[in-house]
């Protein structure tokens, strides 16, 4: 009898729209397209395949960057380490494997370790800055801004302890350059653009289908509710900050590999970038709302008014205004277009 | 000009809100010069009255008439400067600055936006220091008692020349000596010709300070009198609560014999030695006044607040955490419905699987059927009105946001079910489809704890009855349908 209650109910209740979210990460296509259209026609040799490609892959570490930082916005917290986290990654990842004792430059001594172990070792301190975030942020309640920004500084003048301000690049192992060239042949695609596209489908697959991610949704959208629902808020933080400290260890190694050097100033503003593109993306500064795949559309557009931007042959601080104006703009369209929906 | 017998008098007062009448054609008067004290339980209309006062409401219809002219304050400050000063309970200082930065605040004396000192300061500290000498101007008043503070608050509003004070339970987070000091304070306002309006729920401080009482009941006027004609506290209790006739609860057949929670000895910063029993499949309700700690209570049991002494359910020991208490098998029906109950944000969808996550889910990956179908069976048990269960929680009516909760506890498929507040501020329909479903849910054999500051509430629908008062258990009673409600808000208001 109850079920027969609940299929008469179900049809006036069923009539569903699509998800605020996806409604964004569409809107954002929308965004994507027009600005695309407008460099197609503006820009110079933009609208070739060589290039189209390019868009996506040239941008791999931010958005490698951003699938955490996404995560991380989502509860309704910020990780500003991602940038200083990748430097000091990188450069550990050289000093680990650099030759023992191998000449009178400090700078070309490391521990000898063999490549795999010393790659372990960089990504678990890379876990361990996320660790730090987590401790403060989840057990101390240090808002995550302060105590981000402080362990983005802390990585980074570690990196530069370690490379006394400049970078380490020799007596390295053969292997050390393996993975950043890997590649299919005559293309741009590498290992790394590979591994972003995993990362972005598990990212994908984690948003909109398990219950951690569902978790996360509910600690931003309203943290006291979910600890009284239950939810184990600093758990779950945790584990999001050492995520995002691992993304960026992996970025740190693979751009370390691919440079052949480990360099403390590498990586600097990304942690601004990646939010950028999941702000561009739809993601909510307060919490409880975003999409990995928005970010991903937000990276695009990014990237797209960068490379035309380059194409136009703007200098590199008219580069800058550019960008922050369209930047500026998306996100005002966005955030009139969801307010205008949710009316 | 005369001044007027009466300085306040209120005719034909209503205060609308959606689906419920707060001020319901009040009238009466206020004279000058007098200590006017305003009683009610929660709910009566109190509050709504003073808010109209004070200008954070506009009423729906009605007149008020100050010194005999037409007075409609559109905000505190105009209040304010008509004349009218409240303190609330939440007090309005600043702690970071000194006395006599607060006292002047808002009124300071500039010439090109710098501060002058003037003699306006001057006055405002005589005023202070025939109040309280032991207040100094350059005083943090992050550094003064509560107490102190409040003091601070009349010193401003006697500098303001006010000649009306609303005090709203000054009280309440007072100790016995300053309470002494206060009282001193305020009857001295009055021979010093300021009408102080006196809110409080605790019976005996009106008939310690108050010239007039006036009883609200239901948003309705039910008496104004001088306090010298009332007889007792037991008089004023019946016209508190009237001929509330307390229907529909019929006591439970058979006994519930095994216990199935345990407080020992509880104790923390709000609550003081508290311990009881309750038996598996029983109605228990907590009753008690603002501030008697039912919220404490359930937050303590809950492991949301730290606590003392032991909690044992099932006999097992409960661990402090919600998480832990959730495992075990006892969900909370928050007080706070929006900030800690609803995910405002989220759909309905959204919300009601939460607190099972497990039932919805294999190996961490969700069922979307079986959350839709869930969602669905609870929209349509507890009759919740939408149109989609994608509509967003915060955009549903309160009753309707309320049962969105109520469905996120009942799927966490708990034997302890607590509610805090279970009806404030939703209608009367939304309210008896409510308390439908606790007495439903306790023939199937749920035990269910009720923490409620509203006494038909408690008397229609429970078991048994457990009264609070500051922290402390006072007393307990069977519910037979003949319980003395007098005696009852005796106990609550601090009665013997």
């Amino acid at each position: 009898m109850e079920l027969k209650e609940v299929k008469h109910l179900r049809k006036p209740l069923m009539v569903s729209k699509i998800s605020d979210e996806s409604f964004i990460t569409l809107f954002m296509l929308g965004i994507l397209v027009i600005v695309f259209a407008i460099a197609s026609v503006i820009v110079p040799n933009f609208y070739t395949a060589q290039n189209m490609l390019n868009l996506v892959t040239n941008n791999w570490f931010v958005i490698i960057l951003g699938i955490g930082v996404t995560f991380v916005l989502i509860t309704g917290n910020y990780d500003m380490s991602v940038g200083g986290n990748i430097a000091l990654t990188g450069v550990l990842s050289v000093y680990f494997c650099q030759g023992v004792n191998v000449s009178q430059n400090a700078l070309a001594n490391g521990l000898g370790l063999p490549y795999p172990v010393a790659i372990g070792l960089a990504l678990l301190c890379a876990m361990g800055v996320g660790a730090v975030n987590a401790f403060f942020i989840a057990k101390l309640k240090v808002p995550s801004i302060i105590v981000t920004l402080g362990t983005m500084m802390l990585a980074r003048g570690a990196a530069q302890v370690i490379t006394q301000g400049a970078q380490r690049n020799t007596s390295l192992p053969d292997a050390f350059g393996v993975l950043g060239s890997l590649g299919i042949p005559g293309t741009s695609i590498r290992l790394a653009v590979l591994v972003m596209i995993t990362l972005i489908i598990v990212a994908y697959i984690i948003e909109k289908k398990t219950v951690f991610a569902r978790r996360i949704y509910l600690i931003g959208a309203n943290p006291e509710a979910a600890r009284l629902s239950g939810i184990n808020v600093g758990k779950y933080l945790t584990a999001l900050y050492i995520l995002s400290g691992l993304l960026a260890g992996i970025t740190g190694i693979l751009l370390a590999s691919e440079f052949k050097a480990g360099v403390s100033s590498r990586a600097m503003g990304y942690e601004f970038d990646a939010l950028v593109i999941a702000l561009l993306g739809g993601v909510s500064i307060t919490g409880g709302f975003g999409s990995v795949l928005g970010m991903f559309v937000g990276a695009i557009i990014l990237s797209v008014v960068t490379s035309a931007a380059t194409g136009m042959l703007l200098s590199p601080d008219w580069q800058f205004t550019l960008k922050a104006i369209v930047t500026f703009l998306a996100i005002l369209a966005q955030r009139f277009a969801l307010d205008k929906r949710k009316s | 000009m005369k001044p007027t017998e009466n300085v306040l008098e209120i005719r034909d007062l209503v205060k609308d809100f959606p689906g419920v009448r707060a001020v319901n054609n009040v009238s009466f008067d206020i004279k000058r010069n007098t200590i006017h004290c305003l009683v009610g339980e929660n709910g009566a209309g109190k509050s709504t009255l003073i808010k109209i006062l004070t200008g954070a409401y506009a009423r729906t219809s009605g007149q008020v008439l100050l010194n005999g002219e037409e007075y409609s304050p559109h905000s505190t400050r105009d209040a304010k400067q008509k004349g009218i000063s409240t303190l609330f309970q939440e007090l309005n200082v600043v702690d970071q600055l000194t006395v006599e930065e607060n006292l002047t605040l808002g009124m300071e004396d500039t010439t090109f936006g710098f501060l002058r000192h003037t003699d306006k300061i001057n006055r405002m500290m005589s005023v202070m220091n025939d109040i309280e000498s032991s207040i100094k101007p350059k005083q943090l008043v992050s550094n003064l008692s509560v107490a102190k503070k409040q003091i601070v608050e009349i010193a401003k509003a006697v500098a303001a020349e006010s000649n009306i004070i609303i005090m709203d339970e000054p009280t309440a987070a007072i100790s016995e000596s300053e309470i002494a000091r206060l009282f001193t304070i305020i009857k001295s306002l009055r021979d010093n010709n300021v009408t102080v309006i006196y809110i409080s729920h605790r019976l005996d401080e009106i008939f310690e300070l108050g010239d007039y009482v006036t009883v609200m009941r239901d948003g309705k006027h039910i008496e104004t009198k001088p306090v010298s004609q009332i007889k007792d506290r037991s008089e004023l209790i019946r016209m508190m609560i009237g001929k509330t006739v307390f229907e529909q609860y019929t006591p439970r057949e058979g006994d519930c014999p095994n216990t199935i929670l345990e407080v020992k000895q509880l104790s923390n910063h709000r609550l003081n030695d508290i311990s009881f029993d309750i038996h598996a499949g029983e109605i228990a309700g907590f009753y008690g006044l603002v501030g008697a700690g039912k919220t404490e209570l359930a937050r303590a049991i809950y492991g949301v607040d730290p606590y003392e002494g032991e909690i044992l359910f099932k006999g097992k020991k409960l661990k402090p955490s919600p998480d832990k208490a959730i495992a075990a098998g006892i969900a909370l029906v928050p007080e706070e419905r929006r900030s800690q109950g609803l995910f405002t944000i989220l759909t309905i969808r959204g919300n009601v699987p939460v607190m099972n996550m497990g039932k919805i889910s294999r190996n961490g990956f969700i069922n979307d059927a079986t959350e839709r179908n869930v969602t669905l069976e609870y929209v349509d048990k507890l009759k919740i009105a939408t149109s989609s269960i994608e509509k967003e929680a915060g955009k549903l009516s309160g009753g309707n946001q309320q049962k969105v909760v109520l469905s996120k506890c009942l799927f966490a498929d708990a034997d302890l079910l607590m509610l805090d507040e279970p009806t404030r501020g939703i209608d009367v329909g939304a309210k008896s489809e409510i308390y439908n479903l606790i007495r439903r849910l306790s023939r199937e054999g749920k035990t269910i704890i009720i923490f409620s500051s509203e006494l038909p509430e408690v008397m229609n629908i429970c078991d048994s009855i457990y009264l609070l008062y500051d922290g402390k258990l006072k007393s307990t009673l069977r519910n037979n349908c003949d319980c003395d409600s007098e005696q009852i808000l005796h106990i609550v208001t601090g009665g013997e």
